[in-house]
């Protein structure tokens, strides 16, 4: 285990974790803490494209977007539960990765997060003006439970044990990936791709790896969040906000680390919460993420990790 | 004679409308070292990269070992045995040595070789094994040069192509890079190096190629190209 995850930062951090949301018996605490771990899935899964690999999609809102619908189109047109709806979430995201990464891969840096960008727009537009997905209104999930599949609770505290549970899968996942031949290449072609390329790295391959990884988990994101809440429009599944969240979380705590997304979204989910409920307005967040973005471009492009690693760097230098 | 290793005819590269070389041609044939000289913008670092797989040929063929390689992809060329180690280096600052040459070795089929190589690499250049676990952006230039060279070699090459190698070294550095290059051409390997020195180029080449705009406008043995009036025409502009 000590070589999976080592420190023992690690065990605290994964304690503080499971006890969280025990610590509280405020129902409002509650429901953050849930939505912070479901927010560090989708910039967990958004860090495998656009950290490791150093592709910046800023239109993840997509495979987001497919997974919610998939969820309760499943509920509304078949009758399903709603998370029977994962699996087909899941293979419409390979198909769009397919679909749209291998032309889009062959664009690099800005223009391929300009593509992104336009993909998502695209895919906003067409869900609402199709009447079969319920168009501008968009879809209800079952409004009570008919059986326990339906997973509808009235606390916070079962969707917080889910999202722990396939944060942690998709955790180590990642912690696998990290150690692997394919991490080492996504990082070459993060860092420098021209020169994986010349070095035989076939780039656009795992590219397209990473995609299918990052879109699927992104659409399992996309499930849960559906299967919580009970009701997507075009707006909450592929509104263009997912994506930047998605985005911000992993760049604030560093994006291309194992545990960056998470951080960054346990400190931008409860301020968002906090601003919202202080303020009502819903802006006030985002004036934040404004003032984050520019702080972190000036003084820590690495996000808090690398701070991090900067600080600790200096106290052993002290020490030494 | 030799066998020829590689042979170019008439590489055209293009950018959308731009043009990056028009009508190159040349040889490299086995054993040597081949220089590519020329201006600044005319053609050499496009041409290198059009037989790495990294541009397009819009026209033209490329062969290696009596194979037609343009429209391969890089990773079929680097597989086949040519290594490119660009200009700049361009290393991996963020991972150790180790992993740079590893990176270096992506191509590599007979994963078994792996150890071999990599003490190979540290054989010709021992200060690198000092610094494995070091990472790449702690080292100093003439430790980069050797990393790229280590980088470049861990794949097996056959060719070995340099971009503008010596370009921001200390000439006591440059000195030690051009006897590296000279015992690893004694060793059997091929070279084709695009050099903006003329004198570093043509003291190692046996044979030099010349561009001007896009255009081979010059091919010989090396000593003599150094004698040429065209030599400096090519360099310097039509006016001299």
């Amino acid at each position: 285990m000590k070589a999976l995850f080592p420190r023992a930062g690690f065990a605290a951090g994964a304690l503080l974790l499971f006890a969280a949301p025990f610590l509280t018996a405020n129902p409002f605490y509650q429901r953050v803490a849930a939505l912070t771990l479901l927010a560090a899935i989708s910039a967990s899964a958004w860090n495998v494209i656009g950290g490791y690999a150093g592709q910046v999609s800023f239109g993840h809102s997509v495979y987001f977007g497919i997974g919610a619908y998939a969820a309760l189109l499943a509920y509304a047109k078949l009758g399903w539960p709603p998370i029977a709806g994962l699996p087909f979430g899941i293979v419409a995201s390979f198909a769009l990765s397919i679909v749209v990464g291998l032309p889009s891969f062959r664009l690099r840096g800005h223009y391929f997060s300009m593509a992104t960008i336009a993909i998502a727009a695209l895919a906003g537009i067409l869900v609402t003006n199709w009447d079969f997905v319920g168009g501008a209104i968009g879809v209800m999930g079952p409004a009570r439970a008919r059986s326990f599949a339906d997973l509808l609770f009235r606390s916070s505290l079962p969707y917080y044990a889910i999202f722990l549970c396939v944060l942690a899968i998709l955790l180590l996942f990642t912690r696998l990936l990290q150690k692997s031949r394919m991490g080492f290449y996504l990082r070459a072609i993060g860092s420098d791709e021209r020169v994986a390329q010349s070095l035989g790295v076939p780039v656009r391959r795992y590219k397209l790896y990473a995609l299918l990884i990052s879109g699927a988990f992104t659409s399992i994101a996309g499930t849960l969040y559906a299967v919580m809440v009970g009701f997507v429009d075009p707006n909450s599944g592929f509104g263009i906000l997912i994506s930047v969240n998605m985005v911000v979380m992993a760049a604030l705590g560093g994006a291309g680390t194992l545990f960056g997304p998470l951080i960054g979204a346990a400190i931008l989910v409860p301020l968002g919460e906090a601003t919202n409920a202080l303020w009502g307005a819903r802006g006030i967040a985002y004036v934040a993420y404004g003032v984050i973005i520019m702080l972190l471009a000036r003084f820590s492009p690495g996000g808090l990790a690398e701070l991090g690693r900067f600080i600790v760097k200096g106290w052993r230098r002290r020490a030494a | 004679m030799s066998p020829i290793l590689l042979r170019v005819s008439g590489l055209a590269v293009r950018y959308g409308d731009l043009l990056g070389v028009g009508e190159v041609s040349l040889e490299v044939f086995e054993g040597n070292a081949v220089a590519l000289l020329g201006a600044n913008g005319a053609g050499k670092t496009t041409t290198l990269k059009a037989i790495a797989g990294l541009e397009k040929a819009s026209a033209g063929e490329i062969e290696f070992a009596g194979e037609r390689i343009d429209g391969k992809p890089a990773y079929a060329i680097v597989g086949r045995g040519i290594a490119l180690s660009p200009e700049g280096w361009r290393l991996f600052v963020q991972q150790t040595v180790e992993q740079n040459l590893r990176l270096g070795a992506t191509a590599l089929r007979e994963r078994a070789r792996l150890g071999e190589l990599l003490d190979r690499v540290f054989a010709l250049f021992p200060q690198l094994g000092q610094r494995r676990r070091q990472r790449a952006g702690t080292l100093s230039g003439g430790e980069r040069q050797m990393l790229a060279l280590g980088r470049a070699l861990m794949s097996d090459p056959k060719l070995l192509m340099l971009d503008e190698p010596s370009l921001g070294l200390a000439p006591a550095v440059v000195d030690s890079l051009y006897e590296t290059l000279a015992r690893l051409r004694a060793s059997g390997l091929t070279l084709l190096l695009a050099e903006q020195s003329l004198e570093l180029a043509l003291e190692i080449a046996d044979t030099a190629f010349v561009l001007e705009t896009g255009r081979t406008v010059l091919s010989g043995p090396a000593r003599e190209i150094a004698e040429r009036p065209e030599l400096a025409r090519a360099y310097l502009g039509a006016a001299l």
